[in-house]
């Protein structure tokens, strides 16, 4: 039982990164589901927020600074992809790829070199846990205690006033335009505020794994992608809570799935065609059974 | 003499202007109702009406001309501006509710329409004891299912939903675009019912578009008909009494053939 000893001494590192890809996934959830904007931002906004943060840390800036910076990038990210959106009527997909390319050249721009170590350096975790900071235990609690943090505060937004109207600017742009809610706006808070979480995943991201890299979380948009949709096959989609809640069960399923898949054998480089065809298989499954009854809610993308 | 609830004066709106396809939807377009007025709009397909409902929306901005609200210009404002005045039940029940949400979460959104919106908590126990309240007068039961999504509903269901959250608030204005249209005979009429009793009761001006002629005739007390982006024939009160569908078509007829042949 050699590969079950292997994936079950894997089982807290997985769950450490699992957890800070949650806000990456987070990030996925809220275009995609929230505001029917699907967006693909998120892919670039992981690696600024880590090339911000870990720039910042290597100069000596305070790192609960550097990773708020990070996330300030993040935002202005994400509302740059839907302000060109909306000003320009360029399709959202095509918008987020735009945004994604030109902060390759930014984030390289920032690191000025394609790879920073932080090994040396303070970061958030040695501030918090001192010599137990590289314990996954640790990185699991802290950021654990930070999802549970973000996740309901953002419960607690889409239930109030001002969430529900942002809510309903996905669910039919025509009528909350109609209930007086300014469409373009809500739209480019809640696309800043998606990729803002995206940034801050690769901000804790470099801390935990000690280096900066402006290749880093290649793919990672499509892992979110692959994890929201177990998230919510396990937990539905019918309330906001339920919503809210299947980023980080999927993320947190998602990767223990992975690295089981990778002890029993799979070649690491083949990883990006399994999680693409899986994410694939699941897009296509409700057109494979079209003929199944039951009650369909339609689903818009906006154009 | 009472001051206009709403006032359109020289509206005037073009589409592919400059082009070959050049087309009017709206020229020069006056049309005023007072407070409480129930004016029905009809007119051929291609007539302007829908313009018309979006120009006054907001939704279609106007090249020229001016637009007022119970006095105030709104020519300028922004569709989700102008909400602050106006309620409008759409023609899709689809585009009017936000489907993925539930009752009581649509209920909220059209209560807080052009009213500032906080970080405080929706949908209080208060606020779902009020929407209970104000479903229940449409005796469908939607007030036992505030928690169920609004895509669950019927067209029926959805566009009688609709009409509640429009009114509920009292709009100065209340725009209905064929909001009938999509349901069966039955529904219809039930909708229309509780149409005119919120009218009725809440004192709305109200402007209808429809294509049902004899929705027309029974209710509301003026009709407009428009042609061409223009109002081509005003119906009022005592004209209005009497009237039958015949007639209806029959001036329709003579009005357009009219102009038909001026052109010629």
């Amino acid at each position: 039982m050699d590969v079950f000893t292997s994936f079950y001494g894997l089982i807290p590192v997985t769950i450490a990164q699992s957890l800070i890809v949650s806000f990456v996934v987070l990030g996925v959830m809220l275009p995609f589901r929230i505001l029917n904007f699907p967006d693909l931002t998120s892919e670039g906004a992981f690696p600024l927020g880590g090339c911000v943060c870990g720039t910042l840390i290597s100069i000596g800036i305070n790192p609960f600074l550097a990773c708020f910076i990070a996330l300030l990038c993040g935002f202005a990210a994400g509302c740059t992809t839907a302000f060109i959106h909306l000003r320009f009527k360029i399709n959202t997909l095509l918008a987020g790829i735009l945004v994604m390319t030109m902060l390759y050249s930014i984030n390289l721009r920032i690191m000025g070199r394609t790879n920073i170590p932080l090994f040396t350096y303070d970061t958030v975790f040695t501030i918090l846990a001192g010599p137990s900071a590289n314990f996954p235990w640790t990185k699991i609690l802290i950021v654990g205690l930070l999802i549970a943090l973000v996740v309901g505060a953002m419960l607690y937004f889409f239930m109030s006033e001002k969430g529900t109207a942002m809510r309903a600017v996905g669910a039919s742009p025509d009528m909350a335009e109609a209930q007086g809610i300014n469409v373009g706006t809500a739209t480019i808070i809640g696309v800043g505020a998606a990729s803002a979480l995206s940034a801050t995943g690769g901000s804790i991201m470099v801390q935990t794994q000690g280096f900066a890299d402006v290749n880093m979380g290649f793919g990672i948009l499509i892992n979110g992608l692959a994890a929201l949709i177990i998230g919510e096959a396990i937990t539905g989609r019918q309330t906001i809570f339920r919503q809210v809640l299947a980023p980080v069960i999927g993320s947190l399923v998602y990767y223990q799935l992975i690295s089981f898949c990778l002890t029993l054998g799979l070649a690491p480089a083949d990883l990006k065609f399994a999680t693409g065809a899986f994410v694939l298989l699941m897009l296509a499954l409700p057109n494979l059974r079209r003929s199944s009854g039951g009650i369909q809610i339609r689903e818009k993308i906006r154009e | 003499m009472t001051k206009d609830m709403l006032s359109v004066t020289g509206g005037t709106k073009i589409f592919y202007g400059g082009t070959l396809d050049e087309r009017r939807a709206l020229d020069g377009l006056d049309v005023s109702l007072k407070p409480g007025d129930f004016c029905i709009v009809i007119g051929s397909n291609g007539a302007g009406k829908s313009s018309f409902l979006n120009a006054v929306s907001g939704k279609l901005p106007l090249d020229s001309g001016r637009i007022t609200i119970d006095g105030q210009d709104v020519t300028r404002l922004n569709a989700h501006r102008r909400a602050q005045f106006i309620a409008r039940v759409f023609q899709d029940p689809m585009i009017g509710t936000a489907p993925t949400m539930t009752i009581g979460e649509n209920m909220l959104l059209a209560e807080l329409r052009g009213k500032p919106r906080g970080f405080s908590y929706g949908l209080s126990a208060a606020r779902r004891q009020k929407y209970s309240q104000q479903l229940a007068e449409l005796n469908l039961g939607l007030e036992k299912r505030l928690d169920m999504q609004v895509g669950l509903l019927s067209g029926g269901q959805r566009q009688s939903l609709s009409l509640v959250m429009a009114v509920s608030t009292r709009p100065k204005l209340l725009l209905l675009d064929e909001h009938t249209a999509a349901l069966d005979p039955r529904t219809a009429k039930l909708v229309m019912d509780t149409t005119v009793r919120a009218v009725e009761a809440l004192q709305l001006t109200t402007l209808m578009v429809t294509h049902n002629m004899e929705h027309a005739i029974r209710y509301g007390n003026r009709i407009i008909m428009m042609d061409a982006g223009k109002v081509l024939v005003e119906i009022g009160q005592e004209e209005k009494n009497g009237i039958t569908v015949a007639d209806l078509i029959e001036r329709f007829h003579t009005k357009s053939d009219a102009i038909a042949l001026q052109g010629a």
